[in-house]
């Protein structure tokens, strides 16, 4: 079997390469990609854990088709948001409200 | 691990895949005329037509919500694929927790299809904006 | 059914040692393509490059013996998630071209690695230096894969999960279709302007229109 710390090194580079998205771009859309990445490392780990603690209980497959299902439902009303942002501001470039507040 | 077991046969299926798209592909190569690469050839190829304008053109916002609305049944025929999957026995609550569930999912889409036209713009009339657009463009370029 | 049991008892070493060989694939897999998602300039390719990574990343719920949430990965976030959000680049013409898009500059990307690259040294030296084996209670992993079991789980014994996924959905649906509610003419604007209806034919518009026009006149006289 491979081990549980690896699985868990995985989840957490994911994580750290989502965050890496979040902080860095200034494109919404690249920031949306990189919270999806960190979800599915998210995800990773909880399955990982479920899976090598003793049982892979059902209660931890319902909580991942839950964050599953909400990741879906949120991801569309983040592209809704992003186009109202489009409509707003004509770009979907988060610098431009940076500037603006600075002026 | 059981389940590598049970997708062997997947495997070999892959492979075999995979080993004859490299012979397809070699094939052609092998068969086609190598000619130089020209403007013809290289051009956009869009069902025989010259291609006309940007390939990126905008559209109206609410056609998002088609693919909310896909995304929404995809959910939802993940759900049900799972109950579809398991043979149990008919029992009164599961039948009426997937009325309850397919109800709500299918009212939440009735409305959609309800409000949305109130809401933006409908195709004839996106349709009868870029008819007058080109219009207009066409009596300017001969002016 | 024998056949399998026989295999896997002769097979026991090898099979690991694949694993671990399939780790280490599917690993590499994921952290590249999550990379390329991210870094890629071309935000159309970034997108199907996210695509990639989620069905990878079903790999490894393969690996550890979750075939529906596999399944469930694959549908939602391959085939939905990143269809939407092509979908929304497709919307927004201006978030295409890479050459309108501004880049951090390098103090911002070496802050956000040192940040990043704290998260990934605290997170996965926790991950390595703690003990898990020892909170974890012993014994050999149930095998749960059964759909059967899941299901009669999830919609027998905890169907009001089912329903609150129920209602979630219909709130996006209602949300998104409130936020895009606005007037024609507020409407009609998202397709005016250089991407929309206002779109020159080509990007050299002084050779081309003429082409176009002496073609429409040619059909014009020939009808």
């Amino acid at each position: 079997m491979v081990p549980l710390s690896w699985y868990l090194v995985v989840a957490f580079m994911l994580v750290g390469l989502g965050a890496y998205g979040m902080i860095v771009k200034k494109n919404l859309i690249r920031i949306l990609i990189g919270a999806e990445i960190m979800g599915n490392g998210v995800n990773l780990a909880l399955v990982a854990f479920a899976v090598y603690g003793g049982a892979f209980s059902f209660t931890a497959q319902g909580l991942i088709i839950l964050v599953i299902s909400v990741a879906a439902a949120h991801t569309a009303l983040a592209l809704v948001l992003m186009l109202m942002y489009n409509r707003r501001y004509g770009t979907v470039d988060l610098s431009i409200v940076q500037k603006e507040e600075v002026a | 691990m059981r389940l590598f077991i049970d997708f062997l046969p997947v495997i070999i299926w892959a492979l075999f895949a995979m080993i004859l798209v490299i012979i397809m592909l070699l094939a052609s190569w092998v068969l086609r005329p190598h000619v130089l690469q020209n403007s013809e050839k290289t051009s956009t190829y869009e069902c025989g037509e010259e291609p006309i304008g940007p390939a990126r053109i905008s559209y109206p916002y609410n056609y998002i919500i088609y693919t909310v609305l896909f995304v929404v049944v995809d959910v939802m025929g993940a759900f049900l694929w799972l109950l579809a999957a398991s043979t149990f026995r008919l029992e009164a609550l599961i039948v009426w927790q997937t009325i309850i569930f397919v109800l709500i999912i299918m009212g939440g889409i009735g409305f959609v299809l309800k409000v949305l036209p109130q809401a933006s713009l409908s195709g004839q009339e996106t349709l009868e904006l870029y008819r007058e657009a080109k219009a207009a463009r066409k009596e300017a370029t001969h002016h | 059914m024998n056949w399998k049991v026989k295999m896997m008892q002769d097979l026991q070493p090898v099979l690991d040692l694949f694993e671990q060989f399939e780790f280490f694939l599917i690993a590499a897999l994921v952290l590249a393509l999550a990379y390329l998602a991210l870094e890629h300039k071309d935000i159309v390719y970034a997108v199907f490059f996210f695509g990639f990574m989620a069905s990878a990343v079903a790999g490894f719920f393969l690996l550890l013996d979750a075939p529906y949430i596999a399944g469930m990965q694959i549908a939602v976030y391959t085939g939905g998630i990143s269809a939407l959000i092509i979908f929304g680049v497709l919307l927004l013409p201006r978030a295409q071209d890479s050459s309108l898009e501004t880049f951090a500059t390098g103090r911002v990307r070496t802050m956000g690695l040192i940040l990043s690259g704290v998260i990934m040294a605290i997170s996965g030296g926790l991950a390595l230096i703690f003990p898990w084996p020892e909170t974890i209670p012993e014994g050999v992993p149930e095998q749960s894969q059964s759909l059967q079991g899941l299901a009669e789980w999830l919609w027998q014994d905890h169907g009001v999960y089912i329903q609150i996924i129920a209602l979630i959905i219909l709130t996006t649906l209602v949300g998104a279709v409130a936020l895009l509610k606005m007037e024609k003419a507020e409407a009609m604007s998202s397709i005016t302007g250089e991407f929309g209806v206002e779109a020159k034919p080509s990007p050299e518009p002084e050779a081309e229109t003429e082409v176009v026009d002496t073609e429409e006149t040619s059909e014009e006289a020939a009808n």
